[in-house]
C-alpha cells in the first residue's frame, strides 16, 4: 500500500530506492500518484512493463469479498470458530477424554459432537462465503471498454482487469467500474450525470465535470497524448470528498474536485460516452470502503442467556464437586476392607480418596458436560435464521409501493425486536412521508391561504387509504381544477410504463422499475398538481401581462407596484432558486440542448469582463453567430452599461462596456421564442418532469409551474422560465451557492434578462433568512411599510409553524456591477484555491448572502405517512415510550406531534426552553416538584382500586400515572445540551420517564445519539432508533435495535440499520407481532433448553449416589452423545421456529400483549430456576420410578439406562407439548421423527456390532427390552407422573391467574375468525358494549397502564362509560369546587356505570382546571407566581403559561385543553383529570371479579 | 403467464402457508373442560393399570434367604490367608410355606457390590471374550496378566470378582430324604449373550486354546474348568460367568443363577415343604449375600411398585382433578374480567 507512490513516481536505483522509500512513505503517505498506464516507463532502469508493474502494487479492480480460499478455510474457519468460548469449552471437554484415567466415553465419540457443531458451522460459512464468490465472479466478469496501447484503441475487458491507470470509456447507462477521474465527455460542456442510487439511494441525477484543462480540448480524448500525473488522496471512505490535483507536463497544475470523480456503482445517465482514468479500483473504491458487512449485536436475552449459562457452569461444578466428595468418602469407607469390587491400581494399591476424588470430579465434568448445551447455539443461530426468513417473507412487511419488503440486516437480534421499551423516532421522513407538497404561501406580508389546495390534499388523503389503484386515483383527479384532465392521463401512463417496465423480465429490469417508480413518486400527481390560489393567480398574471407590455421600455419591473414586484420576483425566485433539472419523460432523461456562447458560471476574472463586455461578440465566437443575430434589444446592456460605468475600479472596463452589447442576451433568444408560444393555460406540448436533490425543492417549482410560471429548461449556465404573456424568460446563472446545513440556505446569483440587474436569490430557513434581511429604518415610510412586511411574515411563519408546515423565506438581493465584482474576485479566489477551499467558499456565500430584501414566506406540508397516528398509538398501547428526535424547529415539531397523535389535545406539555446551564437546572427541579406533586396527592386515588399499584418514585414509566392526564416532554435543542449534561442528565431522565411522551426539538445527529445512549444506560431499557436519513445514522447505531426507513432520502439509514422497514408503519406488526412471537419463541426455546440439559444432566446425576460417586453412567455413552444433538433437538426447533403463542391477529387488536417481553415475563431469572426446579422435580421421577421399578431385578446397568433415554425422550416430547400453543403438521412430524428416530437408531445400534462399544456393550439391549413389558410401563408412567405437576399448575395458574398472553390465547380461541365480535367474557356486566375490543384494551390497561387507555382518545365515542359522564359532571361542579380530592373523584367514579349513553362532546368534559390542590399548591406556588402569557396564546390548542425566571429562561408549562382559550392566564393546574379517570372502571372490574 | 412474471419480478412475498406463518394447527388451550377431562382420563388409566398391576404381581411368589450371618464362620475361615482356597460349606434350612407354582428361578443376591463403578464396569476386554484373541488383556488394567506376565484369561475386575459361591438346594421331604432339587444352569443368559458376544477361541481342546495365560486371581479353577459336568458350558461360554458379565446396575442385584428343572417332584414348581440351601462359600465381600428363589409374572416380576406408581399417580391425578373442579366451580360464580393483573 505505501509503496505505490515510489514505484510510479521514481523507480529509481533497487538501493537508493529502499532508503527513498521509507522517507517518501512519510512524505507521501498522504497521497496517492497515477500515471497513465500506456505510458513507456519512466525511468531507464526500470523494465518495459514498468508502468504496468507499479500499478500493480495498487489494488486492481478485482472484488474479493470471500474470507476464505480453498487452502485457508479449514485453518481460518477453526481460528474463527475457536473464538466462541464455548466451542473451546466443548473441545476441551472432548480431549479430556483421551486421559485414560479420567475418561468417560471413548474418546474419538467424544469428539463427535464437537466436530459435528463444527462442522455445521464450517458449512454455513463455507455456502455463505461461496456465495459472496459467486457474486464477486459475477461482477469481476462484466465487462467494460479499456483503452490498449497495443490496439490503441478501446477494447472489452472484465472489470477485474481494470487497473489503476487505465483508460476507461463507458456509455450511456453503463455502471461505473471503478473510481474514475473524469477526463472527456461527449458533452459539449464537458459535462456527464451519474445516477447514484447504487450508492446513496438518491435517485436525482449528479453532475460531474471533465477535469479543468481537459473539457477545452477541441478533439476527441486521446489516451495515448496523456502524460500528466494524479496526485490524490489516498482510498477513503468519504463519498462526499475528493482532492488532489494534475500536473500536466508542462508543470501547471489544477485542482481535483469531487465534481470529477466517478464513483464505482454509480450510472451514467443523459452523456452518451465518457473517458476517465482509472483513481481507485477494487476494494480501494470509496463505494467499497463505504460498505461494512453486516453488524455484529447481542441480544438482551442472549446476554442474559449467558448468564444462565454460566450459572450451569456454576450447577455443574458445584455436581461435580460433591460427586468428587462423595467418591472420596466412598473410597475412604472402603479402602481398608479392599473389597472385591475395587480396582486397584496397577501397582496393585487401592486408589487414595484424595486421586479418587480428582478423577471422579473430571469424569463427572465430562459425564455431566450435556448440562452447558452444546447444541443451544447453533440451534439459536438456525432458530433466528428461519425467524428473519419469516419476517422477510410477511406480505404484510411488503410495501406494495416502493416493491420492497422488510429487510433483517442484523441476523442475531430478532427477539430483541419484543422488548422494546423506547423508541426513538426521527420526524422527516420518518414519521412523515417526506413528499413535500406546496401548501400556502405569504408574500409580501400578505398571505395567501390556498383554500381549494388544503381541500385537494385532504382529498388526497383519502384516495390514499384507498387502494392504490389507477382508477379512482384518476377519476378524483379529473374533479379537480382546470388542469386536471390531462393529469388524470399522465397518472394513466406513469402507472402504464411502471407496469411494462415490470413485464420485460430479467430481474435488473424490475429493480430498474422499482427504482424508476420510486423516483416518480417523488413527484407524485400530488405533489405536482397545485391548486393555484386565485387571488394571487390574478396577481402573477398582472404581472405577466404588466412586463410583457413594458418589457421593451426602460425599466419594466419599475412598472409594477412595490406588491407585484414581490410577487413577480417571488415567483421568479421559486422557479429558479434551486438545482432542480428539467428532462422529459418520453425522452428518458435527454435533455434537449440548445448550445449558447456562454460557457459555464463565471470562472475567472477575464471571463467575468468577457462576458460583461461587448468585446467578446467581436472577438467571435464560432457558434454564438446564429443566436446572436436573433432578436434582441439594446436597453438591458444599456442599463448594464450605466451602472457598470460608475464603477471606478475596474479600470478600462467602461472603454469597452460602453459599446453595448446585443450579444449577451439570453433574453434575446427568449424574446424570440415569445413569439411563438402560444400564451393560454393550454397543456404544454411535453410534459416536463422536475428532478430535484431535495422533496421541497421539486414542490417549489411545480407551486410555481400551477402559478404559469413554469421552469422549463435548464442549463449549468442558464436558466429558462416561461410565462404566459412574457413568454421565455432565460435567466443567465451566474452562479449557484449550493444548500449546506450550516447556512441553511442556498442562493442563486442570475442576471435578470428584463432589468438586466445581477440580482442573488436566496431561499432558506426562516430562523436564519429573518437575521439577514436588510435593516429597514423606521424612518422614513418605506422602510416601516418593509418592517411590518417582516413582521407579517413573522407572524404567518408562525402561523405556518403551528400547522405543522415547513416554513421556507424567500429573500433577494439585488447587487451593483461593483458589488458583484467586488465579491466576485473574492469569490474566484476562494473557487481555485486549494486547500481551505471548503471554508472560503463558505465565507464567500456569507458576504453575499447578506442585506437580503424579503420576498416573502412558503409553506410546504410534509405529510404524515400513513397510517403513522394509528401505529404510535397501538406502539403506546403495547407500552413502548416513544420519543421524537427531530431537527425541526419546536413549532413545527409539536404540531406534526399533535397530528400523530403523539401528544394529545388533553394532555400536559412541559416545555424545557432554557438559555442556560442554571436555568436549566433550575427549569428541572421544578418540574420535579410539579410532577411529584401531582404524584403525592395522586396516590391515594390509586388505593380503592383491587390492585395497588404503588407508586414508587423509580418504577418504570409506564406503571405510574394510574389518574390524571398524562404529561409530555418538549424539549429544544439548546436545552437538551444542557440537560445531557453529567449533573442534570439524571433528573431530565427522571422528568422524561414521568411523561407519555418526549419531544426534542433542533436536535443534531449527536444529540440524538446522545439521547439515546443516556436512556439505554441509565434506564437500562431496551431502545429501538428508527430514522431514515443520514442524520439518524449515530442515533440508529446507538440504540440497541437500530431501524431504518427506505424511503426517499438515501441508504445510510439504511446501511447503518439492523432492520429497514419501507414505511413507519410496518414497526407496528414488526415489533408487535414479529418481535413478540420471536421473543416468545427464543425465550422458550431457552428456557427448554435449560430445561432439559438439567433434567437429563439430573438423571445421570442421581445415578451417582448408586455408584459409589464414580462418575459412572447408565446411559450408553452414545445416548448421552447424541441424545441432545439428534433426538431431541428436532422437535424444539421447529416449535422454536414456528410455535406462535398468540395469532396474530390479536396480538395487534390488544397490543398490550407485548408487555409481556418488555418486562422479560416469559425469560425471567424466575422463570430459569422454576425451569430448573421442575426439570429437578421430572429427573427424580424418571430416575426413581425405573429405579424403583427395576429394583431386586437382575437387569444390568445398561439395559436399566435404555429405558431411562426412552423415558427422558418422551418426557421432552410432553414437556414441549405442553409448551407448544400451536400444532402443526410439522410439529406432529418433528415429534413423531424423534421418537422414530431413537428407536430405529438405538434397535440399529443395538444390533450393529456385538462388542463394538464398550464399556456398554449394548447389543441386543433394545430388541430384549421391547419385549419386556416393564419398559412399556415404566415408559408410559414415569412421563405422565413427572409432567403432572407442571400440567396442573399451568392449568391453574391459567384458569386462575391468566397471564394476558393466555387470554389472548383464549379471545383467539373464541373467536378464531372474526375478533371483532363482542366478547362475552369482556362485555358482561358492562353498561356499553359497542366496542368490546376497546373496552378489553382499557380494562387490560386500567389497573396497571393507563396510557393504554389514553391512547384511545382519538376515538371518542369508544371511550370507557365513564368517562364522559364523568367530565360532564365535573364540569358541573367546577366552578364552585375549589379543592378537588379523593371522595369526589370516588363519586364519579360511581356514577360511571350508571352511564346509559356516551357523550359525544369530549370538549365539555375539559373543565377549567383552575384549582389546584393544597399540596400542589404549596409546592407549585412558586412556580405558578412567575408564569405569564405565552406567545400562542391565540391559538385555541393551547394555554400556555410561560414562566421567565429569574434567570432568564422561559418556562412553558402547556396545558392542552380544547377550551382552554377560556382560561387563559390562569394558573395551571396539577390537579388530575377525572375526565379520564380510570377508577371507574376498576370498580366496575371490581365488581365483576 | 402474468401472474407469473409477477411474481418472479416484484418483491412481493410468496402467499402460502408456510411462508405466511399461517400453517393450520391445532392449538392446545389450557381450557377447564379439557383441561379436567384429560386429567379423569389419566387418572382412570392409571388407577386401573395400577390395579391391574398390583393384583398380578400377587401371584408372584419370593423367598430371599441371606445367608451372610449363617455363613459367617466361613467368611471368617475364608479371611484366614493360609485357607484362602479351602472350601466351606454352610447349609440353610427353610420352609416354603406354599408352593411355588410354574417355572421357579434361584438367584443370588449381593448387597452392596459395586458392580456399576465407573472403573469396574470398563475392566474387561470383549475381544477376549469374544475368543478372537485371548490375549487382547489392553482394558483389564489391573487385572491383565499375572506376575510372571501371561496374560489373565478372562482378565479384568469384573471377571475376577466373579460370584463362585455353589448354592444347592435340596428338598426335604422328610427329615431323612433330602432330595436335591433338579436345576438347570441353561437359559439363564441371553441368547445373544451366549452365542454372539462370548465366544471361546476355537480349537479342539479349550485348555490348549486357554494354554499361556493364567486363571484370574481370585479364581479356584480356570475358566475352562468352570463346569464339570458340561463340557459346553465352560470358558467364556460358562453361563454363571455370561451372567456375571452383565453388570448390574445397581450395588444391591440379584443374578439368575438357575432354574427349576420341571421333572420328578417338581413338575409344577416347588412344592411347600422344608427345604435346604447347601452353600459352597467361596469369596466373601463386604456386602451380604442372599439366595432367592422367585417365580415370574406376566411382566417379568417387577414386583409391586409399579402397581403402587400406577395407583399413586392416577389417585394423585384424580385428587387435583377434584380440587381443580372445586376451583372451577368457586370462580363460576364470580366470572370475569381476567386482564386484569
Amino acid at each position: 500500500m505505501e509503496r505505490e507512490p515510489e514505484a510510479a513516481e521514481e523507480p529509481g536505483v533497487p538501493g537508493r530506492a529502499r532508503r527513498g522509500r521509507r522517507r517518501r512513505r512519510r512524505r507521501e503517505g498522504r497521497t496517492r500518484t497515477v500515471r497513465s498506464n500506456l505510458l513507456p516507463p519512466p525511468g531507464p532502469e526500470e523494465p518495459v512493463a514498468g508502468a504496468a508493474k507499479s500499478a500493480r502494487h495498487l489494488a486492481d479492480n478485482r472484488l474479493k469479498t470471500t474470507k476464505y480460499t480453498l487452502l485457508s478455510f479449514l485453518p481460518k474457519n477453526l481460528f474463527e470458530q475457536f473464538h466462541r468460548l464455548a466451542n473451546v469449552y466443548f473441545v476441551f471437554i472432548a480431549l479430556l477424554n483421551f486421559v485414560p484415567a479420567v475418561n468417560a466415553f471413548q474418546p474419538g465419540l467424544a469428539l463427535a459432537p464437537v466436530l459435528f457443531i463444527l462442522a455445521v458451522t464450517a458449512f454455513k460459512d463455507l455456502w455463505e462465503d461461496y456465495s459472496r464468490h459467486r457474486s464477486d465472479h459475477d461482477i469481476n466478469h462484466l465487462g467494460c471498454l479499456v483503452f490498449s496501447r497495443e490496439e490503441k484503441n478501446y477494447v472489452n475487458r472484465y472489470w477485474k482487469e481494470i487497473h489503476v491507470g487505465d483508460f476507461v470509456r463507458l456509455r450511456c447507462n453503463e455502471i461505473i467500474p471503478a473510481d474514475i477521474l473524469l477526463l472527456s465527455s461527449s458533452d459539449p460542456d464537458g459535462l456527464c450525470h451519474i445516477e447514484t442510487a447504487n450508492l446513496d439511494g438518491e435517485t436525482n441525477l449528479k453532475r460531474r465535470q471533465v477535469v479543468r484543462g481537459f473539457s477545452e480540448l477541441v478533439s476527441e480524448f486521446n489516451p495515448l497524448t496523456f502524460t500528466s500525473v494524479i496526485e490524490c488522496e489516498k482510498p477513503n471512505n468519504d463519498l462526499t470528498r475528493f482532492r488532489g490535483c494534475i500536473i500536466h507536463e508542462n508543470g501547471k497544475k489544477a485542482g481535483l474536485y469531487k465534481e470529477n470523480l466517478l464513483l464505482r456503482g454509480c450510472t451514467i445517465r443523459n452523456t452518451e460516452a465518457v473517458v476517465g482514468i482509472v483513481i481507485y479500483a477494487g476494494h480501494e473504491t470509496k463505494a467499497l470502503l463505504n460498505n461494512n458487512g453486516p453488524r455484529y449485536k447481542r441480544s438482551q436475552l442472549e446476554r442474559q442467556m449467558n448468564c444462565d449459562v454460566l450459572w450451569c457452569v456454576l450447577i455443574l461444578i458445584c455436581m461435580s464437586l460433591f460427586s468428587a466428595v462423595g467418591h472420596g468418602l466412598w473410597v475412604q469407607q472402603y479402602q481398608e476392607k479392599k473389597p472385591l469390587f475395587d480396582v486397584p491400581e496397577s501397582g496393585g494399591g487401592s486408589l487414595s480418596p484424595v486421586t479418587a476424588a480428582i478423577y471422579s470430579f473430571l469424569t463427572m465434568i465430562i459425564v455431566l458436560q450435556v448440562l452447558i448445551p452444546i447444541s443451544l447455539y447453533v440451534s439459536i443461530e438456525i432458530v433466528k435464521v428461519c425467524q428473519v426468513y419469516f419476517i422477510n417473507q410477511d406480505m404484510e412487511l411488503y410495501d406494495e409501493e416502493t416493491d420492497s419488503q422488510l429487510q433483517c440486516r442484523a441476523l442475531n437480534i430478532t427477539e430483541d425486536l419484543g422488548q422494546i421499551q423506547y423508541i426513538f423516532s426521527d420526524k422527516t421522513g420518518t414519521l412523515t412521508e417526506n413528499k413535500m407538497v406546496f401548501r400556502r404561501c405569504t408574500v409580501s406580508g400578505i398571505e395567501y391561504s390556498h383554500d381549494a389546495n388544503a381541500r385537494r390534499l385532504a382529498m388526497y388523503q383519502e384516495v390514499d387509504s384507498e387502494e392504490e389503484e389507477v382508477a379512482p386515483k384518476g377519476s378524483s383527479l379529473s374533479q379537480r381544477g382546470s388542469i386536471s384532465s390531462h393529469q388524470g392521463v399522465r397518472v394513466m401512463y406513469r402507472s402504464q410504463s411502471v407496469k411494462s417496465h415490470r413485464r420485460t423480465g430479467s430481474r435488473a429490469e424490475a429493480k430498474r422499475a422499482s427504482i424508476l417508480s420510486r423516483h416518480t413518486a417523488f413527484s407524485s400527481p400530488m405533489e405536482k398538481d397545485i391548486t393555484p390560489d386565485p387571488k394571487l393567480l390574478e396577481k402573477v398574471s398582472e404581472c405577466d401581462r404588466c412586463l410583457a407590455t413594458a418589457r421593451h421600455q426602460e425599466h419594466p419591473l419599475a412598472h409594477l407596484s412595490p406588491e407585484l414586484s414581490d410577487v413577480f420576483d417571488f415567483f421568479i425566485a421559486l422557479t429558479i432558486c434551486n438545482t432542480v433539472v428539467v428532462t422529459s419523460p418520453d425522452q428518458p432523461r435527454q435533455k434537449v440542448r440548445v448550445r449558447l456562447e456562454v460557457k459555464s458560471p463565471v470562472k475567472t476574472i477575464e471571463d467575468f469582463l468577457r462576458r460583461f463586455t461587448p468585446s467578446r461578440l467581436t472577438s467571435g465566437c464560432s457558434n454564438i453567430g446564429s443566436l446572436a443575430t436573433s432578436k434582441s434589444t439594446h436597453k438591458p446592456g444599456s442599463s448594464f452599461l450605466s451602472s457598470l460605468s460608475s464603477d471606478g475600479t475596474l479600470l478600462g472596463l467602461e472603454e469597452r462596456l460602453s459599446h453595448a452589447s446585443p450579444a449577451i442576451t439570453n433574453n434575446g433568444y427568449g424574446g424570440g421564442r415569445a413569439d411563438s408560444w402560444v400564451p393560454d393555460g393550454a397543456p404544454q406540448e411535453r410534459e416536463l418532469r422536475y428532478e430535484a436533490e431535495s422533496p421541497d425543492e421539486a414542490a417549489l417549482v411545480y407551486a410555481a409551474r400551477a402559478y404559469n410560471c413554469a421552469l422549463v429548461d435548464r442549463l449549468h449556465d442558464q436558466v429558462s422560465v416561461e410565462l404566459p404573456h412574457l413568454g421565455r424568460l432565460t435567466f443567465e446563472l451566474l452562479h449557484t451557492l449550493g444548500f449546506d446545513s450550516i447556512r441553511k440556505r442556498m442562493s442563486v446569483v442570475i442576471r435578470h434578462p428584463l432589468t438586466d440587474e445581477i440580482n442573488v436569490y436566496t431561499k432558506g430557513a426562516d430562523s436564519v433568512l429573518m437575521d439577514l434581511l436588510l435593516p429597514c429604518s423606521t424612518d422614513d415610510a418605506r422602510g416601516r411599510h418593509q418592517k411590518k412586511i417582516q413582521s407579517k411574515t413573522q407572524h404567518y411563519l408562525n402561523l405556518y409553524a403551528v400547522e405543522g408546515l415547513r416554513t421556507l423565506c424567500i429573500a433577494k438581493r439585488v447587487l451593483s456591477k461593483e458589488e458583484y465584482a467586488c465579491w466576485l474576485q473574492s469569490h474566484l479566489e476562494a473557487e481555485s484555491s486549494l486547500d481551505n477551499r471548503e471554508e472560503l467558499l463558505f465565507q464567500s456565500a456569507i458576504r453575499l448572502e447578506t442585506n437580503l430584501h424579503l420576498l416573502g414566506a412558503t409553506g410546504i406540508e410534509d405529510r404524515l405517512q400513513d397510517g403513522v397516528p394509528e401505529t404510535i398509538a397501538k406502539l403506546r398501547q403495547a407500552g413502548l415510550q416513544i420519543w421524537v428526535l427531530t431537527g425541526d424547529k419546536q413549532e413545527t415539531a409539536v404540531n406534526i406531534a399533535y397530528a400523530c397523535k403523539l401528544l394529545d389535545h388533553d394532555e400536559e406539555v412541559i416545555t424545557l426552553n432554557a438559555e442556560s446551564q442554571e436555568a436549566c437546572a433550575a427549569l428541572l427541579d421544578q418540574c420535579l416538584h410539579y410532577v411529584q406533586a401531582r404524584y403525592t396527592h395522586s396516590t391515594p386515588e390509586k388505593t380503592p382500586g383491587t390492585v395497588s399499584v404503588g407508586f414508587t418514585p423509580l418504577c418504570p414509566p409506564y406503571t405510574p400515572t394510574a389518574s390524571g392526564p398524562s404529561l409530555s416532554l418538549v424539549i429544544d435543542g439548546k436545552s437538551l445540551a444542557y440537560a445531557l449534561e453529567k449533573n442534570l442528565e439524571d433528573k431530565f431522565l427522571f422528568l422524561a420517564k414521568q411523561c407519555r411522551s418526549v419531544l426534542c426539538c433542533r436536535s443534531t445527529p449527536l444529540q440524538k445519539s446522545m439521547v439515546v445512549k443516556l436512556v439505554r444506560s441509565k434506564l437500562k431499557a431496551m431502545t429501538l432508533a428508527i430514522g431514515d436519513g443520514a442524520n439518524d445514522v449515530s442515533m440508529i447505531q446507538v440504540a440497541d435495535v437500530g431501524v431504518g426507513i427506505s424511503g426517499q432520502e438515501g441508504m445510510q439509514a439504511v446501511m447503518a440499520s439492523d432492520f429497514a422497514v419501507p414505511k413507519f408503519r410496518y414497526l407496528e406488526r414488526l415489533l408487535i407481532v414479529h418481535g413478540h412471537w420471536c421473543y416468545s419463541r427464543l425465550a422458550n426455546m431457552v428456557l427448554y433448553f435449560f430445561y432439559k440439559n438439567t433434567m437429563f444432566v439430573g438423571l445421570l446425576f442421581w445415578f451417582q449416589f448408586y455408584c459409589g460417586f464414580s462418575a459412572s453412567a447408565m446411559i450408553d455413552q452414545w445416548y448421552l452423545i447424541f441424545f441432545n444433538l439428534l433426538f431431541s433437538s428436532l422437535p424444539q426447533l421447529v416449535t422454536g421456529v414456528l410455535d406462535k403463542d398468540v395469532p396474530a391477529d390479536v396480538l395487534l387488536t390488544e397490543p398490550q400483549l407485548y408487555k409481556s417481553g418488555q418486562n422479560m415475563e416469559e425469560y425471567r431469572p424466575r422463570a430459569f430456576w422454576i425451569n430448573m426446579a421442575d426439570a429437578t422435580f421430572q429427573s427424580l421421577v424418571c430416575f426413581f420410578l425405573p429405579y424403583l421399578a427395576y429394583y431386586d431385578s437382575d437387569t444390568d446397568l445398561f439395559t436399566w439406562g435404555t429405558p431411562i433415554t426412552a423415558i427422558a425422550l418422551f418426557t421432552f416430547l410432553l414437556h414441549l407439548g405442553i409448551e407448544t400453543k400451536t400444532w402443526t403438521w410439522l410439529n406432529w412430524i418433528a415429534c413423531g421423527f424423534s421418537i422414530l428416530l431413537f428407536f430405529i437408531v438405538a434397535l440399529i445400534y443395538n444390533a450393529s456390532c456385538a462388542t463394538c462399544y464398550p464399556p456398554s456393550n449394548p447389543y441386543w439391549t433394545m430388541q430384549a427390552l421391547m419385549g419386556d413389558p416393564v419398559f412399556y410401563l415404566t415408559c408410559l408412567i414415569a412421563p405422565v407422573a413427572a409432567l403432572l405437576p407442571r400440567l396442573f399448575f399451568k392449568a391453574l395458574q391459567g384458569s386462575l391467574f391468566p397471564t394476558q398472553l393466555q387470554l389472548g390465547r383464549q379471545l383467539a380461541k373464541r373467536s378464531p375468525k372474526k375478533l371483532n365480535t363482542p366478547k362475552e367474557i369482556f362485555t358482561q356486566g358492562h353498561p356499553l358494549g359497542d366496542s368490546q375490543h376497546l373496552e378489553l384494551g382499557n380494562m387490560g390497561t386500567c389497573g396497571s397502564l393507563p396510557q393504554g387507555c389514553a391512547s384511545q382518545v382519538p376515538q371518542p365515542t369508544q371511550q370507557p362509560a365513564c368517562s364522559p359522564e364523568a367530565g360532564k359532571e365535573q364540569s358541573a361542579v367546577d366552578t364552585r369546587m375549589s379543592l378537588r380530592d379523593v371522595s369526589l373523584l370516588e363519586e364519579l367514579s360511581d356514577q360511571a356505570p350508571e352511564a346509559s349513553t356516551p357523550q359525544k362532546s369530549i370538549q365539555e368534559r375539559h373543565p377549567g382546571d383552575s384549582t389546584m390542590k393544597p399540596t400542589s399548591t404549596s409546592r407549585a406556588a412558586p412556580l405558578s407566581s412567575i408564569f405569564n402569557l405565552p406567545n400562542f396564546s391565540s391559538f385555541n390548542w393551547i394555554s400556555s403559561l410561560s414562566l421567565v425566571s429569574g434567570l432568564g429562561s422561559v418556562l412553558q408549562f402547556s396545558r392542552t385543553s380544547l377550551q382552554s382559550d377560556k382560561q387563559e392566564g390562569d394558573f395551571l393546574s396539577g390537579a388530575p383529570q377525572p375526565e379520564r379517570n380510570l377508577c371507574g372502571l376498576r370498580e366496575q372490574t371490581v365488581d365483576y371479579f | 403467464m402474468e401472474m407469473k412474471l409477477k411474481d418472479n419480478l416484484s418483491r412481493l412475498p410468496d402467499n402460502t402457508a408456510m411462508k405466511q406463518q399461517q400453517l393450520p394447527a391445532c392449538h392446545f388451550h389450557f381450557s377447564a373442560t379439557r383441561i379436567l377431562t384429560a386429567f379423569f382420563a389419566i387418572g382412570a388409566l392409571c388407577l386401573v393399570m395400577g390395579i391391574i398391576l398390583i393384583l398380578s404381581s400377587k401371584s408372584a411368589k419370593t423367598i430371599e434367604i441371606n445367608y451372610t450371618k449363617i455363613c459367617a464362620n466361613c467368611a471368617k475361615l475364608q479371611e484366614n490367608a493360609f485357607n484362602f482356597d479351602k472350601e466351606c460349606t454352610c447349609s440353610i434350612p427353610f420352609y416354603l410355606p406354599e408352593k411355588m407354582q410354574g417355572n421357579v428361578y434361584m438367584y443370588y443376591k449381593l448387597y452392596g457390590f459395586y458392580q456399576n463403578l465407573h472403573r469396574y464396569i470398563r475392566s474387561r476386554s470383549d475381544s477376549q471374550l469374544l475368543g478372537i484373541d485371548i490375549k487382547n488383556v489392553e482394558d483389564c488394567a489391573p487385572f491383565e496378566k499375572s506376575h510372571n506376565g501371561t496374560p489373565i484369561v478372562p482378565c479384568g475386575a469384573i471377571a475376577n470378582s466373579m460370584f463362585n459361591d455353589t448354592i444347592i438346594l435340596s428338598y426335604n421331604l422328610n427329615s431323612a430324604i433330602h432330595i436335591k432339587v433338579p436345576m438347570l444352569r441353561s437359559e439363564i443368559t441371553w441368547w445373544t449373550d451366549k452365542y454372539v458376544k462370548f465366544q471361546n477361541p476355537s480349537s479342539r481342546n479349550l485348555s490348549n486354546a486357554f494354554a499361556g495365560s493364567t486363571k484370574p486371581l481370585y479364581w479356584s479353577k480356570p475358566a475352562y474348568e468352570l463346569d464339570e459336568e458340561d463340557p459346553g458350558n465352560n470358558g467364556f461360554i460358562n453361563d454363571d460367568f455370561i451372567v456375571w458379565m452383565r453388570t448390574a446396575a445397581f450395588p444391591t442385584f440379584k443374578k439368575f443363577y438357575r432354574r427349576l428343572n420341571r421333572i420328578q417332584h417338581f413338575t409344577e414348581g416347588l412344592p411347600a415343604g422344608n427345604y435346604s440351601f447347601n452353600i459352597t462359600y467361596i469369596t466373601s465381600f463386604q456386602g451380604e449375600k442372599a439366595v432367592v428363589l422367585s417365580t415370574l409374572t406376566w411382566d417379568g416380576g417387577s414386583g409391586l411398585f409399579l402397581g403402587f406408581a400406577y395407583t399413586v399417580t392416577g389417585a394423585m391425578t384424580w385428587l387435583v382433578l377434584f380440587s381443580m373442579i372445586a376451583a372451577h366451580l368457586m370462580l363460576k360464580k364470580r366470572k370475569t374480567f381476567f386482564l386484569q393483573q
